[in-house]
């Protein structure tokens, strides 16, 4: 019941502001309904920023710097609640409540040019005649006068298949001695024994580049673009915090892009996390 | 009749303090929001077309008139990606397809309109120093046929592009400046909402 009340009591008070307030922003339209589902859905990834900093108010005006309520932290903690999707009990409980504390308290904004937040578009493609989902990880660079989406990673599990971790002591049997120079590498075509782990002769560093796999894959033409299937993005601007915004299509109060997870994270855990999204940096 | 316009647009910008933009084309809010406005003035006349190029009682000259003054609106390359609840996959149109398709709906009678709500972006920089934004609108269209029966409803979410350009023109010997506002490509979303 209070888990209930936690969900309906936000979302009723958001209902109601917003019928006092619903004609304040628009003037296009002629359509004479309701429309407060759309002026509380969060209809922008930057609406979300501007209303996640406080830099919207509850009537979609724009705040700006100078302006009385500008970030104000009281109102913010009052209206980030409502910027996670009510409807999931994972991102509902005392984790939120700790990170809202988290960011209220210590002044924590999520900014547009600030790095370190990602878009992963979920797509079909076609590789070797099947369909197949490929995930690309898409980053904010700055260049020139301004910025640019640029592709910063990709998930294929295909190509996560040709590295698998594989066993350590497996691993450890697959080496050259440092002696072999003095045989003029001899011994070298044990690389190319299995090819299955040919990685483990390769730098305790090294890593696959699945973006040069996938370049590689589609100027072969083995591997064709069909359409995006969805859209979100993932955060790691804030101290300690990772969350995932997507987008709910449906009815109500609490529609649009919204928090459908959120995980607290230490600094080395996000750094690990980081390398996945952006691997060259 | 096209240039005497061409020169009062230009002689308006001059006169309510357009000039001001010309020497520094970074925007503070009060930039913005004039652009803002420019920019939804576009997209109430991208509204205001759609309304007549869908309505039947729109003869078929007129409405093709209307297509080009629509098309006009719009940067060259600009496309329409539209999908519905049902189906997801984005069918891509140019404009001019996208607007033909909307004349020859097979409806005997239909209903656009468009909710009050609208959301203007923040307008960012690209790499080639063109400021761009999205607006996004809300639109309700309804079918009827011959019977005067509602055979389809649906209200879709429309993000429009906004590409705002800083541009100078020569008027009686003075360089004025100007904001050219374009859009772009426009993605269209059934919503839930009924």
């Amino acid at each position: 019941m209070t888990k209930f009340l936690k969900i309906i009591v936000p979302v009723l008070l958001l209902a109601l502001f917003y019928k006092a307030n619903a004609q304040v922003v628009g003037n296009l339209g002629d359509v004479q309904v309701d429309e407060r589902e759309f002026y509380t859905m969060t209809k922008q990834m930057g609406q979300f920023m501007h209303r996640f900093n406080y830099e919207e108010d509850p009537s979609g005006k724009r705040l700006y710097p100078g302006d009385k309520d500008y970030r104000n932290p009281v109102k913010r903690r009052e209206s980030i609640p409502l910027l996670f999707d009510l409807e999931n009990p994972r991102t509902n409980g005392t984790l939120r409540d700790f990170f809202i504390e988290d960011l209220t308290k210590n002044n924590q904004y999520i900014e547009f040019l600030g790095g370190e937040w990602f878009s992963e578009v979920s797509a079909k493609f076609i590789w070797k005649g099947k369909e197949v989902d490929v995930s690309m990880i898409l980053a904010i660079e700055k260049e020139g006068l301004g910025s640019k989406w640029v592709l910063s990673n990709v998930f294929f599990s295909e190509f996560q298949k040709y590295f698998p971790q594989g066993e350590l002591s497996e691993r450890e049997k697959h080496f050259l001695h440092p002696q072999s120079h003095e045989l003029d590498f001899m011994n070298i075509y044990k690389i190319f024994e299995d090819s299955q782990v040919i990685e483990y002769y390769a730098s305790n560093e090294y890593t696959p580049d699945y973006l040069t796999l996938f370049f590689y894959e589609i100027k072969q033409g083995n591997l064709k673009f069909d359409h995006v299937e969805s859209v979100k993005f993932h955060v790691l601007q804030i101290d300690n915090w990772y969350f995932e915004v997507s987008w709910f299509n449906r009815s109500g109060y609490n529609s649009g892009w919204l928090i459908s997870n959120l995980i607290y994270l230490k600094a080395p855990e996000k750094e690990t996390l980081l390398k996945i999204y952006q691997p060259r940096q | 009749m096209k240039k005497v316009l061409f020169a009062i647009a230009f002689a308006f910008f001059a006169l309510t303090g357009y000039q001001a933009f010309a020497q520094e084309p970074e925007l503070n809010p009060e930039r913005k929001q004039a652009i803002d406005s420019l920019a939804l003035e576009k997209v109430r006349d991208l509204s205001k077309y759609v309304k007549l190029i869908g309505s039947k009682n729109t003869p078929w000259s007129e409405a093709n008139r209307v297509i080009d003054r629509a098309e006009e609106l719009f940067a060259p390359d600009a496309e329409i990606g539209v999908s519905s609840l049902s189906k997801t996959k984005v069918e891509y149109y140019k404009v001019r397809k996208y607007l033909e398709r909307l004349m020859r709906l097979n409806y005997d009678r239909v209903e656009i309109d468009w909710y009050k709500i609208q959301y203007v972006s923040d307008l960012q920089r690209q790499p080639d120093g063109t400021y761009v934004g999205v607006i996004t609108i809300f639109q309700t269209f309804k079918g009827y046929d011959a019977e005067g029966r509602l055979v389809y409803q649906d209200t879709t979410k429309k993000d429009i592009t906004v590409y705002v350009k800083r541009k100078e023109t020569q008027i009686g010997g003075k360089l004025i400046g100007f904001w050219d506002v374009l859009l772009g490509d426009m993605r269209v979303k059934e919503t839930t909402h009924k």
